[in-house]
Parts: C-alpha cells; structure tokens; sequence
C-alpha cells in the first residue's frame, strides 16, 4: 500500500515538474516485444531526471530532453525494465524482453477469467506460447515436459502422430483416463485417444490435443489443483489446461510473420547394446539348411561369428559375420518440416490474425508419417462503446498413414528389427513380398512379420477433419458490470482404413476394416460479472454464470475378412463382412459463481461453487439426484505488503486452498438394462436378448476429489531469485470401478462407487537471475514435484484391479489397496529362506529357475520428476538447454525378456564358450547345488529365466539432456534498411542424449499405451534424438 | 437494462439446467426390450452352445472320460483324467451368462407381459433343461437366484443342493406339462425346436421327467419309480418325430453353427475311441459315426479306436505307431459338419429308459425287450437327420437286432450301453447316464500324473474366480458336497 502511495507521489510530482524544465531536442522510436509485436503504454524516462512519457497504441513515443548524450529508461508491466544510452541519436528502437518474475502478473484462470497472481490462493503455472513453437513437437504439448512442476508428461514409443500422457498431481481415478481438461480459449476440446496397442498389438491413433498448432499459441496457463480448477466443477478431477490462442496486435510493418522449423529425427542407436559376437544357430551352431535358418528366425544361440559362409533364411549364403546395428539399416532419418505463415495486425476498433500452417512429417519408420494443415483465423472488434467481440476459429486437416504397429509381433516391424540375429541383416528382407505379392518369411514363425511387409504392405491411413470455433461478446453494462457470453464447438469426423493385406503370412486371405467417427461438441456459457472496490479498503470482484456443453458420438464401422480377388483393398471385396454402428450423447448443465473480496491489496478470499446437472445420471422415473454441487475456497496473503517487509525480501505470498470436484460419470445409456437385436437370425427368425454384460447401476455417480493444498511465493533481491512451494494432498472417493459379480450371477460385473485413490506431493520452482549486465544475462531455473499416489480401496472386497498386460503375460499392472497407483505384477524367482534361486534341474542336468508367485516388482510412474532450465542471452544471442529427470519408478521391458530367451542380450555371452556356473537350490531335494551349463544347453537355461518377470523389471530412472536452442535475433540496426521487421534463427535440438540411465537397451519412456498402466514396454518404436533449424521472419 | 439482464439469468438459469435430460440418456441404438419370442430362439441357440463349452466341458472332457473319443494330445484333460481348471468350468462360465441369463429374462418378461400359460410353460421347460445339464455336471450350483443380477440384484448367488434342486425341476416339469394346451404356441416358428408344437413339448417335459427321475435310482428308488410312473402315463416321446433337437446352419456366425461341428473344424486331435469302435463292431452305424483319419475310409475293417489315456509316447511304446493318423475319427464327411443337429434328447433314449423303467419295476407295459427293440431302431434311423449318407437300410437293423438281441440275463447293462452309443456326441447326458448306471462297464486309464489316482471322474469343477468372487458361497458349497475335485460325486450319485 506504501508502495503504490510512492508511486502516486512520485506520478504527480512528474506531471508538475515536467512543464518547469527547458526542452531542447526530441528523441523518437518504436517499442516493441522480442517478437517484434509494438508494444503500447511503456514507460519511457530520461534517467535521472524526472522527464518522461509512454508509448501510444502503436508502441511509438516521444521525449523531449536536454540532450541526447543521457540514458532513457523503459519500463512496463510484465517486461524487463532496459537503459539504453541515447548515444546522440534521434531515434531510439527498443525491443522490451518480458520478465516471468514480474509482481503484478496478470494470469488466465478457470473461465478465461483474467486475474492478478498475487489474487490467487492455489498454484497455477503459465507459460508463453513460445515454449511450445521454440523447439516444435508434432503433438505440442510434449514440447512442456520437463518444465512445469507437478505435470508428467509422458511421449511414449508410438511414433509422431501419437498420443501423449498428460497427468497432472498424480493420477484420481483407478479407471478414469486422468488427463486434464483441455480448453481452447473458452471452449472444452476434445482430447480423446482414438486407439491405443494393447499386449495383442495394434497402433496408436492419436489424441485431441497434438491438432494444435504451436504457432498460435500465445500462453498455456495450468490449473493443477482442485483449487484453481474448481469452476470446472465434475471435469476437473485430472486438472485443466487453458490454452490461449493468439489475437491480432500491431505490427511495424505489413503484419506478416513467416516462420519455418525442419527437425530430422534419428534413431537413438546408443541405447540399444546386444551381443554382437554369436550368430543365428542353435546350441552353439549355426544353421546348416536354409530350413534351419528359417525355423531359428530369431534364435542367436549359434556359433561364434567367424566370417565362415553360412545359409541364411532365403537360401543365399553370406558371411557369418555381424553386420551392424538393424535399427540403423532399417528405420530412416526422420523429417518433420513446419511453416507457418501469419497475417497479424489491429486497427482502432478491431484486431485479426490469420495463419496457416504446414506441418509434414516423415516418421522414422519407413513410409509412415503425418501432415497437419492448420488455418487459423482470431478476429477481435469493439463493435460499440461499450461491446466487444472475440471470434477465433481453426480448421484442422490431418492426414496419417501408417501409424506403426507396436506391442505383440503381427504387423508389427519394430519386434523384427530388434530381435534379429547379429548376422542377419534386416535389408535383406526387402522388398516384403515375394513375386505372387505374398510376404517374404523370413521365419517360419508366421506371427513374426517381415518389417517390409509390415511397413509397405499393412496399411492404416486415416484422415481427420477438425473444426475448433469459439466466439464471445461482452457488453460492459456500467464501469463495474459486465456480461459476457461465449458460444463455440468442437467438431471433427475422422476416416479411417485399416488393412491387413492378402498373402500375409499369419493370415492368407487377410482383412480389412473403414471406420468413420463423428464427434461435437457444443459448449455455452453466459456470465454476469462485477468488480468494485466499495470501500478504499474492501474491493469485490465476482461473476455469476450458466454453462451447457453437449457432447455426440458416433461411428460406424465396416469389417471384412478373406478377400476374394487378391490385391483389391475393398469391404466389398471381403467374404465375411459384418457392420456396426455406436453413438451416444451426453450433456452437462451448470450453474456457477465465484466471490473474490479483497482487502487493501493483500489480502485475498475467494469463494467458488458449479452445481453440474448430468444427463448421463438421468432417467425416467429415477430418484436419486441428477446432479452435484462442487465448492472450492481460497485465500491469499501478500505478507509482504501487509506486514511491510522491506530487505532482501521484495515479496512473500502465502495461498491455501480447499476444493471438490469430481469426474467420471461420462458414459451415457449406463442406468438401465437394454436389449439389442443381434446376429443375423437363424432360420429366418430374429436373434434377441439382454445388451451387454455389466449390471447397471442406476445410482452411479461421478467420483469426487477434495483436495486441500497450500503454498508460498517469495521473491528476493529485486526479483532475482524466486521460490515458489506448494503441498497438495487430494482423496478421490466413490471412484467408478468394477465390483466382482459371481459368473453365477449371469453378469461380468457391476459398476459402483467404491474406489478410494489418495494423492499427495510437493511442488517447487527455485528460479534466479544470477547474472545480468546491460549485455548478458542468464536466467536459470529448476522444478521439481514428488507425488505420492496410494490405493486406498478398490472394490466391495479390495480385490486387485486389474489393468493391462504385455504379451509375456507373465507381469501385469495392478490396483492394489495400500500400494502405489498402478504397481507391476509379475512372476518372481522362487527362493529359499536366504535367499538362494530355487531351480528344477531337468534330464539334461539343466537348472531351469522355477517360477513364482507374483509380486510386487516395482511401480509404474515415477513419483519424481525434476526439470532444469537454463537460458543466456548475450546481446542478441541465446542459449537455452533443458535438463529433465523422472526417478523413483519402474519399468517391466519387454525387450530384454524376449532378448533374453533368443541370446540377443548380452548378458547372455556368458558361458559361450566355456559353459556356465550356476548355484542355486535344487527343487528336488531342497539342497544346494552347483553345476556348469554347457554351451549347448544355454538357451535351455536362459530360456527359463526368461519366463520371470523380476529378472526384467528395473528401475526407469533417467536424467536426459531433453532440449537446446542457440538462437540469434538479427538487431534492428541491420532490419532498418529492409522491409523485414524481424529475424530470429535457431539451432535446436531434443532428446539429445541421457546423463543417466538405469535401464539397459531401452528407452525408459517408451510405453505403448497412454493409459493408467504405465511402465510396461515392448517394442514401440525406438527412440530418437532430434536436430533442426527454425526460421521466424517478420514483415 | 439491468433488470431485463437480470430476468434472463435467472430464466436461463432456472429452467434449462437438465430440460431434456431424461430422454437424452435412452440408448437411441438399442430397445428397452424386444419380442419374447426372439429370445427363444437365442436361447434354445445359447443351449445347443457355443464352441467354447462344447470343446471343453462337452468333448474335451466328458467324450474323453465316458470313452466316445480318444487323443494322444495333452490338452484333451478328460482323456488322461488331468485337471484344467478353465476347461473344468466353461459350462459355467459359458452358460449362466448366456442361456440361464436369458431364460430368466424370458420368466420375468412372460410375467410382465401376462403372455399366455403355454408360453411360460415352454420356457419353463427349457430351464429346466439348461439346469439339469448343469447340475449333472457340477452337483450344487446356484438355481434359485442364479442369473438374476438385474432381476432380483444377486450378485453373489447362493448354491442351491442338488436334491433341491431335482425336487423343483420335477415340480416345473409336471406343472409346465400340465399347463400346454394343444395346437401351436404363440411362440411359433421362433421355437426352431418344435415349431410351436404344444404336444411335441409335452411329450418332451414327460421325457425330461423320465430322464430326471430314474436319476435318482441310486438315491431315492421310491422317488425314481414314482416319477418314472407319472412320466409314462403323462405320455413320452413316440417316434423320431418328436426328437428334441436344433437344427444348425453352417453361418453366417458362430451362433448358428453346431458347436461340436465347429469344433471339429478347428481340433484335428480327436479319435473315436478303441472303447467306442469295439461296441460298434458289426454295428451299420460305424461306417456313419466313423472315418479313417488317414484317408477318410469306412470300411469297418479299416476303422481302428484309439486306446484312451496315451501320450505320443505311450503310443509308441504301446502300439509302435508314431502317430494317430492310422486311427478312425467321427466321420467328418457325415457327422462333424457346423451345420449338423444338435441333440437334447431323442426318442431312442426315452425307448431304453422305458426298457429299463420294465425291469426295474414293470412299468411300461412290463415288458422290455420291444422297447429296447424300438429304441435301437429308433437309434439307427434318426442318423438319418444327419443327411441321406446317414441313412440304415432296415435290413441292416434288423439283422443287428437279430445278432444282438435282448438279453434278459443283462438287461440294464444292454439297455444302458445302447443308451451309450445313442448318446454319443451329447457327451453330457452319456457322462451323467453312465454315472447314474455304471454302464457300460468302462476300463478307467492310468495317465502318469492323473488327478483321480486313476478312476474315472465323478463330475467337473467350479470356476476358479469362485473362490474370489463368490468366497462365501463357495466356502459353503464345499462344506455341504465336499471338496472341488473331479472325484467329489454329486448328489444322485451315491455310491
């Protein structure tokens, strides 16, 4: 309060002293932002003097001085206050960089409702578009791992059109999707996974998120907690990310902004470390029939390589010599080029932006990739005094074709590629097919797929076609009162074909499949808003507001197996054909408010409450409530202010907050039993009867999620060094799950609200300033986030909630009471009392480790991720690298079971040459035992080994080098003779190599699915580290 | 302006928050129920079965163990008396969530609808069919409350005994009889059984109550005789045109294949057994029932059974071949289609049970041999549902009958192996009726490693997720029969 009464002073001090000094010279300029954007209501003062003015609208000034050999100070809200020596220049240019650690940050929170930070009691990070378009990702959003505290981000081994895992403070809800709420300036958007692998195979069809484009972002604001996400009401429970698009500004010149990124992506050979010294064989030899070679397709129990001749799978003979890493001959670089061209300007009483934008990707599996095209157009206008409008609108066309098979072998190349003999090379293998179009076997294991094949001859394409509109009014009735009312939808169709070819070897007559899906979603709200101080102490800031969102799906589907005339890809063209149509429809209402009362600018309480309305919990002649009312409180204290500290200390806020919000409950038609026609008749009589398996439960309701959480934001020495903490401890109850029925019961289960999910962590954000001159200036920063998620219950009678499974099926992802969310299961070693392997030793004098009861063997989510920031800017150069970690979580590879048991591991080298000692109990007779495996017999005993899970779990802990850029701003003194306006160049770089890595030949990331089971891997695509250059040019 | 903001707030707030909710959450794609009539169909389809029971519980286990089929391969468990836990259970595991699910649903909607009596008695007679398949094979399972999660909210289900169980399947059985009329049913040609044909379903309950009462000999003789009365004078099944069966098609979906036949399209491990083949020998049904698996071949001399309770190895040392290709199997070219009929019960088996209703207690007539004479030829001839390739001359049957005729001396033991051979490939009513009679007297194997220490099992197991499920319930079902095994004999079988 002192503070802002200093400032008062000071103002009208200016203005009187300002008419008493003599002017001699005029110096002039433009203001603008590091982008280029003009930059309106800056603060311009002649150092040391209390002469000054401001910008106007179109970031130009000018100043009156008494010379011009002084220093002009520019300053303004949310930008690094710059000295520039005037130098005996007339005209002074200055671009402004924006400062993250400024007091009065201006924030959108719940509602894209704007609000002072220094208001809020609950964590929310915002973060500026140009995180996101910096360094480009195909899907966006995973350009933010790494970099905000408390949101895991997970980009799994799925290729480039893949999904992402977003969660934020832990997951909720044992089988809900718990990815946030993404909302596109205003407007809830679709963020569903159309498609995911499971331990059968299958590919991943992409999520709603990766359809922006990061070029039109301008801020990403997190809502973590229940807090800051309550107005959401029963979508919050995963957190809500509010995605701001970018408005027309003014520009200098004609308001065209280029930009053009190219990144190659390229196989990370590094991780990957087999044995490179035996080749395809046998019990130490190598096959001596092309029959052999074919029965021993991914056996490497062969000989020593020699170089001597030996018959391979497609009875040619070559050296038995290894040929180098398969991942290197057979996946390609990687190319992701993106150009986006922007038309941005504003005139007195409206502002558009217009963009368009190219993004082309060829994945790094051969003949897979994506293009997205993205056109964008952002229209704002004061239609009246006092009526504004906002219009934005994206249409969205992307086109994928062959999104790669992961998981199980059937059509997948990735498992292939990995698990290839040392001295077989994959490039052999091309073309997949033989003259008559049939696959080229490689293996007489016909799952087991040429990658060829796989990649040229099963194809999936599909094609999405996206619409996100949004448009809002706002009437300010009086200076206090506003109404606001905002309509938008989000609308795509997508096509889809899936093709499994004629002469494919597991399935001769192959298959097909076209599917169509169709999604809206329409969302409103009206709201009625006010902010009054009514006393010079006491000030009010709420709004009132109504929401209707609707949602429909639906989609049809075509199938058909054994086609008819080879090589016609058409349904019609099938044998066996069979259709289905789903669709559902669901809609929310709501009613919500929020009161914020301030007290002398530091002190802050804010009520909030949404009563949602579900038509998924309504039905004729139900009695239990259709709807659910989820309040929130917050509180924030700048103790800074109200106890007047002065010192090292510039600022120190303390904020808590208590809230409910809910989830789940989403699916329509679950209250009542129906029935269905089904089949196609017999005899000419109709089929009928009881639709579905799963007993409904007509008093289902959403799960609930209180959460209370605290924190604290200081910041010392001028800004310089900032920390912000916050603790969180949130319980999920009446979580949606599965109850056991008896198979007695004629049904497979029952839904009820039973489940019970506790999270808790920390948060912290250190970041500093620790140098700055006029030329150079580093910032650094450092976030961390521990959570802690426990299984509280599960169902009727805690039973283990069973998730998914690898193909091994010998580990599996598990919900079990009193345990971390999601731990692996899988078989263990079985072992005396101290410990020692208990083995069968079977005719052949072979100890075959026995297998045992499942156990727990490690958690799936890391509980700890950590990300380090650093940025130097010299003059017009800037350097950026991010550090990130997960710790604390484990992963159950698949690759190196199944490597295992072919002797491509390299731990299996021991005991070539010499045989193998191995102590352990016997099984028989319960006494120990020692013997020596001869080489002959190692797969025998390595194969046994393969079979236990434990030997495959490790830690996932990693430490990765994730991002780099090196960028140069051409300096305005070198546009000024151009048309340009601005030029910025970068170098960049992610997932460029890991400073630490637990697990062996795999990326501790790559799972294959984006869903709750995390931490089982097998064979998704390999990691890649990427390279590239972007071009920003303005006009 | 203020005001007239204020009004359509607090309009749009009040009214519209769930308008039209109600109808929006009715499934727009499926009805809220459909025609009785068309769940008949499904669940007489549910109760011919699926492939997965058939293989299972009907082929894998029961033809093995009473001795039908043979196989060297391991995973047949009833061949070599080993114990599949999941094979165990399909019965279960397929039938309560199809055909018990589905009869239930069919009691309550009858009722509803206040459909004429004699539908409901159809449908009462089919769950009584549905239930006696599963308390043969299992003793006490839930009967009472089984199937009725969304009727009553069971979701753990209590087991009911077996003997009460009986008890009221017989009370259905005499009710339901008693409620037909004549003429067609309002089920019509939804009923792929009987057309609709009032008369054929009661001779069919009075089959049923024939079959379920002599069940009880063992433990209630009195109980059997007097039911085994009431049956015969309620009016059996009179010739192969009141057979129970349904009549497949080869598609276009699994549900309207034959089980079995589907099958035999996808297991090439099974033989006839050397039990079965012996039985068979000068028998005209052998060249129909039987193939050589090598080249198909029904010369009788060709057709050899394989010996139950051998591995590849046993095979070997035993016989010195090196693979069952030399063995007869169930002729694919007659029997084994996807298309073929599926059997409940036939005229040829109510002929012999009135045989043996004769000898024990001189019902029927008092005489047995024309009803073992009558149920032979009946046998013979209803081949011929099988196609104009299954068809006897009747000189053949004749001379059958000549060569093998009554014998008094052996009278339950004849009338039962023929009960036997008339029964093959419903492999669960032979199991139960070789249960219930001992005949025909069967040699049981000895499989290294077999879970009966070598006898023949008495009945299958519950699904594992029992234990889990329904642990209660199941704890108390084991406490009343007796531990989950194989062995464990069920209630009307005593020993």
């Amino acid at each position: 309060m002192h503070k802002r009464l200093n400032a008062m002073l000071l103002l009208a001090m200016l203005c009187c002293f300002q008419y008493s000094i003599a002017q001699q010279i005029t110096v002039t300029g433009t203001v603008t932002d590091e982008n280029g954007n003009l930059l309106p209501g800056v603060n311009v003062v002649e150092k040391g003097t209390n002469n000054g003015t401001a910008t106007d609208f179109d970031g130009n000034y000018a100043i009156d001085v008494a010379d011009s050999s002084g220093v002009l100070v520019f300053s303004s809200l949310g930008y690094s206050t710059k000295e520039v020596n005037m130098n005996g220049r007339n005209t002074v240019n200055v671009s402004l960089a924006e400062d993250a650690s400024q007091l009065d940050e201006v924030v959108v929170t719940a509602l894209g409702i704007k609000k002072d930070q220094k208001a809020l009691g609950y964590s929310l990070t915002e973060v500026g578009g140009e995180e996101l378009s910096t360094i480009k990702q195909t899907n966006a959003i995973n350009a933010l791992q790494g970099k905000i505290a408390g949101v895991n981000i997970t980009q799994n081994a799925t290729g480039a059109a893949g999904s992402s895992r977003v969660i934020i403070r832990g997951a909720s809800s044992l089988s809900g999707d718990n990815q946030p709420l993404y909302v596109v300036d205003g407007i809830p958007i679709s963020n569903t996974n159309n498609g995911s692998a499971s331990l059968w195979g299958g590919a991943d069809g992409g999520d709603g998120i990766s359809s922006l484009s990061p070029d039109d972002i301008e801020s990403v604001s997190v809502l973590k907690g229940g807090a800051a996400s309550a107005l959401y009401g029963s979508r919050a429970a995963g957190g809500v990310i509010l995605l701001t698009t970018k408005t027309g500004k003014k520009s200098q010149g004609l308001g065209v902004e280029f930009s053009s990124a190219v990144t190659f992506d390229q196989v990370n050979t590094s991780l990957q470390d087999f044995q490179t010294e035996y080749g395809q064989g046998t019990q130490g030899r190598k096959p001596a029939t092309q029959g052999e070679a074919l029965d021993l397709g991914t056996s490497s129990w062969g000989a020593r390589l020699d170089g001597s001749p030996v018959i391979q799978w497609d009875g040619e003979t070559r050296p038995y010599s290894y040929v180098g890493n398969n991942q290197d001959h057979f996946y390609r670089t990687g190319t992701t080029l993106i150009n986006t061209l922007a038309l941005t300007n504003a005139r007195d009483n409206m502002n558009y932006r217009f963009s368009a934008s190219d993004l082309s990707n060829e994945d790094i599996m051969p003949n897979a990739g994506l293009n997205r095209k993205t056109f964008s157009l952002n229209l704002g206008s004061t239609m009246a005094e006092k009526l504004t409008t906002q219009v934005s609108a994206k249409y969205i066309i992307e086109n994928v074709t062959n999104r790669p098979r992961l998981s199980d072998a059937p059509g997948n190349g990735n498992y292939t590629v990995a698990n290839l003999p040392p001295n077989v090379d994959v490039r052999f293998m091309e073309p997949g097919t033989n003259p008559d179009g049939s696959e080229r076997q490689y293996s007489n294991n016909s799952f087991s797929q040429n990658p060829y094949f796989a990649a040229y001859n099963f194809r999936n394409e599909d094609t999405k076609n996206r619409i996100i509109a949004s448009s809002s009014l706002r009437y300010d009735v009086l200076s206090w009162l506003y109404l606001t009312g905002r309509a938008g939808v989000d609308h795509y169709t997508i096509k889809r074909t899936n093709v499994t070819p004629f002469g494919t070897a597991y399935r001769p007559l192959g298959a097909m499949s076209e599917t169509e899906i169709r999604y809206t979603q329409v969302d409103a709200d009206l709201m009625l808003g006010m902010e009054k101080q009514l006393t010079e102490d006491f000030g009010v800031t709420s709004f009132f507001g109504a929401n209707k969102n609707s949602i429909k799906e639906e989609a049809l589907d075509l199938s058909g197996t054994d086609f008819i005339v080879p090589g016609l890809e058409d349904i019609g063209n099938t044998a066996n054909q069979s259709r289905n149509r789903s669709f559902g429809e669901r809609k929310i209402g709501s009613l919500y408010g929020s009161v914020e009362l301030s007290w002398q600018n530091w002190a802050y309480l804010t009520f909030t409450g949404r009563n949602d309305w579900f038509s998924t919990l309504s039905f004729p002649g139900k009695t239990t409530p259709n709807n659910d009312f989820y309040p929130s409180v917050n509180a924030s204290l700048i103790l800074s202010e109200a106890l007047n500290i002065d010192g090292p200390v510039d600022f120190l806020k303390l904020r808590g907050g208590y809230s409910e919000v809910a989830g789940g409950a989403q699916d329509p038609y679950q209250l009542a039993l129906t029935y269905q026609i089904f089949g196609q008749g017999h005899l000419g009589q109709p089929l009928g009867g009881i639709n579905g398996g799963t007993v409904p439960n007509a008093n289902l309701v959403p799960f609930s999620k209180s959460e209370f959480e605290i924190g604290v934001d200081a910041r010392f020495l001028e800004s310089r060094l900032t920390l912000d903490l916050a603790y969180y401890n949130n319980e999920t109850t009446n979580d949606i799950v599965n109850v056991s029925t008896s198979v007695f019961s004629g049904y497979g289960g029952a839904s009820a609200n039973l489940g019970k999910v506790e999270n808790k962590g920390i948060e912290f954000l250190v970041s500093g300033t620790p140098v700055l001159t006029e030329n150079f200036r580093w910032d650094t920063s450092f976030n961390g986030a521990y959570n802690k998620g426990t299984v509280l219950a599960t169902n009727d009678d805690d039973s283990d909630v069973s998730l998914d499974e690898p193909r091994t099926r010998n580990v599996r992802i598990l919900h079990q009471v009193g345990e971390a969310y999601g731990t692996i299961v899988g078989v263990t070693y079985v072992r005396d009392d101290d410990g020692n392997i208990v083995y069968d030793i079977n005719g052949d004098g072979v100890p075959l480790a026995q297998e045992g009861e499942r156990k727990i063997l490690g958690e799936g989510v890391p509980p700890l991720t950590l990300g380090f920031t650093n940025t130097f800017r010299y003059k017009n150069y800037s350097l950026n690298f991010l550090i990130d970690g997960k710790f604390g979580g484990q992963i159950f590879s698949g690759t190196n079971t199944i490597t295992y048991g072919n002797g491509l591991h390299k731990a299996t080298l021991a005991g070539r040459e010499n045989g193998l000692t191995v102590s352990g109990i016997d099984g028989a007779t319960g006494q120990p035992f020692t013997t020596t495996v001869a080489p002959e017999n190692l797969q025998t005993y390595y194969g046994a080994i393969n079979d236990i899970a434990e030997e495959f779990v490790e830690d996932s802990d990693y430490i990765m080098f994730r991002q780099l850029s090196l960028s140069y701003a051409m300096p305005s003194r070198l546009l000024d003779k151009t048309f340009l306006t601005g030029v910025n160049i970068s170098l960049i770089g992610s997932n460029l190599f890991y400073l630490k890595r637990s697990v062996d030949n795999i990326d501790p990331e790559s799972a294959y699915t984006v869903g709750n089971s995390q931490g089982l891997e097998y064979f998704g695509l390999p990691a890649t580290r990427s390279y590239g250059l972007n071009l920003n040019v303005k006009f | 302006m203020k005001n007239s903001v204020y009004i359509l707030l607090i309009t749009l707030l009040l009214g519209a928050c769930d308008k039209g909710f109600e109808e929006i959450n009715v499934n727009p794609t499926k009805p809220d129920q459909v025609s009785v009539s068309t769940k008949l169909t499904a669940t007489q389809l549910y109760t011919s079965g699926s492939r997965y029971e058939n293989w299972r519980a009907n082929l894998i286990y029961s033809s093995t163990m009473i001795q039908h089929l043979a196989t060297t391969a391991g995973y047949w468990s009833g061949d070599k008396y080993t114990w599949n836990r999941g094979y165990a259970a399909s019965l279960i595991d397929q039938y309560y969530p199809t055909a018990v699910k589905s009869v239930e649903d069919m009691l309550l909607q009858l009722e509803t609808e206040d459909a004429p009596a004699e539908m409901k008695a159809i449908t009462r007679i089919m769950r009584v069919f549905i239930y006696h398949r599963l308390t043969d094979m299992y003793g006490d399972i839930p009967y009472f409350n089984g199937g009725k999660a969304v009727i009553n909210g069971t979701l753990k289900p209590e087991y009911d005994a077996q003997s009460a169980i009986y008890a009221d399947m017989l009370k259905e059985l005499e009710e339901s009889a008693a409620a037909l009329g004549d003429g067609t049913s309002a089920f019509g040609a939804a009923d792929i059984m009987f057309q609709g044909d009032q008369a054929k379903w009661r001779r069919f309950a009075y089959s049923m109550m024939l079959r379920l009462g002599l069940r009880l000999v063992k433990v209630d003789p009195a109980a059997a005789e007097q039911w085994a009365t009431k049956a015969i004078s309620g009016g059996v099944m009179e010739s192969n045109a009141d057979i129970a069966y349904i009549q497949h098609t080869a598609g276009p979906e699994g549900i309207n294949k034959n089980g079995n036949g589907e099958v035999f399209s996808a297991d090439g491990n099974p033989r006839m057994s050397e039990t079965f083949v012996n039985v068979l020998q000068g028998d005209p049904r052998l060249p129909i029932l039987a193939a050589r698996r090598s080249d198909g071949s029904t010369d009788p001399a060709d057709l050899k059974g394989l010996p139950n309770g051998l591995d590849a190895n046993l095979l070997l040392q035993q016989t010195g071949e090196e693979d069952t290709t030399p063995y007869a199997e169930p002729n694919r070219n007659i029997i084994t289609g996807e298309d073929a009929p599926m059997f409940f019960q036939t005229y040829a088996e109510v002929e012999f049970m009135l045989a043996e209703a004769a000898v024990r207690w001189g019902l029927a007539g008092g005489d047995p041999e024309p009803h073992y004479n009558a149920g032979v030829r009946a046998a013979m001839n209803m081949l011929e549902l099988y196609g104009s390739a299954a068809v006897i001359d009747e000189a053949d049957i004749s001379a059958y009958l000549a060569a093998n005729p009554f014998d008094s001396a052996n009278a339950l033991e004849q009338i039962n192996t023929q009960y036997w051979a008339a029964t093959f490939l419903n492999e669960y009513e032979a199991f139960a009726n070789w249960r219930r009679t001992g005949f025909p007297v069967l040699i049981p194997v000895n499989y290294p490693g077999n879970e009966t220490n070598g006898t023949i099992p008495r009945r299958l197991t519950y699904p594992e997720s029992e234990q889990s499920n329904n642990a209660e319930n199941y704890q108390a079902v084991l406490a009343a029969q007796g531990p989950d095994l194989l062995t464990t004999r069920v209630w009307w079988d005593a020993e």
